[in-house]
């Protein structure tokens, strides 16, 4: 790192080490895992969740506020940060979050085509990303799908909604179009990383992180499919170290250590090729997953040591917020279903 | 049939013993009909034990399977993947012959889907949806298979129940009453047979005195 680094980003940075350390710490998941519901509802409504589930009271109840408040709590620290985030980092934070676009889209244009109630639709969003509360409840006032779409005319996601959205109406299946807009999310974003802006290449290098296990979760999924689909091309994202001939041989191969094998010849990260020798012989999708998931956190905050002052601080913390909203609600949700506490360990992200 | 409605005549003999007959037949078939009923029944339900237990297990299997997915995607990521989901499977009701009871064969369209074909898609979701959908296509599959064993051994039962209830009228009902009315008419006939020979006698015993 030079010395000329401006105070706005050191500031960025360092706030978000300090938010960061205010995530719950993993003992405290454990001790919450000997809880009972009412217990972990209390406790999170004593923290800093409290705003929302106090908001969101009169509107919602039990299980359904918590989830509630947890995703608006997120999607309210996501926007703050983006708001704070100076310079190039903003512009690659909000890259970043742009896939919160995509899901919230997705829903609508689905829920509409379900015949659900703008209501219920509007229930389940997420704000997190460039599509504010104002921009989705003007999108969820359209009626018809093609006048959403046009009503996006000029976001980045258009161009792919636009293209695939009349197929997808004739077919009933948004699959195809939800991986392109997936693909072209992460597309874009290489694109801008490597167009010679100042910190691009540290992002860069995140995202290829990214990419390759999102791949090589891919990869694991469509093993633990039956009937491997024929268009596995298409649920490849380029961009990261596999090369998408690799990526179609890999999904051809039947044996597990082989695959195994394979799969690590073919991959180019160093904590990635250790997992892989740890899978071996291991059947459960979701522990697979699940590592694949640590292995890019621990990743995350190893590059985020190195560039203290780029954009993996604010990553990681996005991150690690994200995951924090997940286990909370893990615990919770899993508690209400009574599964044994070891079981809703297994899925917890610590 | 009261006795006394009888009209002792031999064509009334004649009739009631091709009736007795018929109802005789009428009587073994229907026992074994109800005897192979009673064993296809059986042969049922052993698969519907089989199916039963199978149904329960994928239940229970499904319903694990969407508390581990509300737990893992909460219910918001549930619902949203659920959104995707565009069809319902059809059904196809067709329909065999077991023994003259007609039941029901279904044939669905496919439930299973590949991971292509769910309507989500695979760069969006987590694997825990994946196994919650197959876990869910399970589950249908097995319903459909219990509703055509179960409408099978229903229509079974009905109709061993029915031709059970002929079985016993015409063993413990028509053919007892049947051959009552024979032998009353049987018994008739011999006694108006003495009557006429001893009437025979005594006019001949007259005519010779």
């Amino acid at each position: 790192m030079g010395v000329n680094i401006s105070a706005p980003y050191i500031y960025v940075c360092t706030r978000m080490r300090v938010r960061k350390a205010k995530l719950l710490p993993k003992e405290e998941y454990m001790r919450m895992l000997n809880m009972s519901v009412s217990e972990i509802t209390r406790i999170i409504g004593e923290t800093e969740y409290k705003q929302e589930i106090d908001e969101l009271g009169t509107a919602f109840e039990g299980m359904d506020l918590l989830e509630v408040a947890l995703s608006w709590n997120l999607a309210k620290e996501y926007q703050k940060i983006q708001e704070i985030a100076p310079g190039t980092l903003k512009a690659f934070t909000q890259d970043y979050l742009r896939r919160w676009d995509i899901q919230n889209i997705l829903t609508i244009l689905r829920g509409k085509v379900q015949g659900e109630k703008t209501g219920k639709i509007k229930e389940i969003l997420i704000p997190a990303g460039s599509l504010d509360k104002i921009m989705l409840d003007r999108l969820l006032a359209e009626d018809s799908n093609d006048r959403i779409i046009e009503l996006l005319k000029g976001h980045r996601m258009y161009a792919v909604l636009a293209r695939e959205f009349p197929a997808a109406k004739e077919s009933g299946s948004f699959s195809h179009m939800e991986n392109e807009l997936y693909k072209q999310f992460y597309a874009e974003i290489l694109g801008d990383t490597k167009a010679g802006i100042k910190g691009g290449a540290s992002f860069l290098s995140y995202i290829q992180l990214e990419i390759d296990i999102k791949n090589v979760k891919t990869l694991f999924r469509l093993r633990a499919d039956a009937q491997a689909p024929e268009g596995v091309r298409e649920m490849y994202i380029s961009g990261g170290t596999l090369s998408p001939t690799d990526f179609t041989s890999l999904n051809a191969i039947r044996d597990s250590n082989e695959f195994i094998d394979q799969l690590r010849a073919s991959v180019r990260n160093e904590s990635l090729h250790t997992l892989l020798d740890e899978m071996k012989g291991r059947k459960a999708m979701h522990d697979i997953e699940i590592r694949l998931t640590r292995v890019q956190l621990e990743q995350m905050e190893k590059m985020s040591k190195r560039n203290p002052f780029s954009i993996h601080p604010i990553l990681v913390y996005l991150e690690k917020k994200k995951y924090e909203v997940f286990n909370l609600r893990a615990l919770a949700r899993g508690k209400e279903s009574k599964l044994p506490s070891d079981k809703i360990a297994e899925y917890l992200v610590m | 049939m009261a006795l006394r409605d009888i009209k002792p005549t031999r064509s009334e003999l004649i009739n009631l013993k091709r009736k007795i007959q018929l109802s005789e037949r009428g009587y073994k078939i229907l026992k074994m009909k109800r005897d192979g009923l009673i064993l296809e029944f059986f042969k049922v339900l052993a698969d519907a034990k089989d199916c039963k237990g199978d149904l329960l297990q994928k239940h229970a299997r499904a319903v694990e399977m969407m508390a581990l997915a509300n737990t893992v995607e909460g219910a918001i990521g549930v619902k949203s993947a659920a959104f995707s989901v565009k069809e319902v499977p059809q059904i196809a009701l067709k329909s065999k012959n077991i023994m003259g009871v007609v039941v029901p064969q279904i044939e669905s369209s496919k439930v299973r889907k590949t991971l292509a074909d769910r309507g989500y898609g695979v760069l969006g979701t987590s694997t825990v949806i994946d196994e919650t959908a197959s876990a869910f296509e399970e589950l249908v599959e097995a319903i459909i298979t219990s509703a055509e064993i179960e409408t099978t051994m229903k229509r079974l039962l009905d109709e061993i129940e029915k031709t059970k209830r002929r079985v016993n009228a015409l063993e413990f009902k028509v053919i007892p009453e049947l051959t009552a009315a024979r032998d009353f008419i049987k018994m008739r006939l011999d006694e108006m047979e003495r009557e006429e020979l001893f009437r025979m006698k005594k006019i001949k015993s007259r005519n010779t005195a």
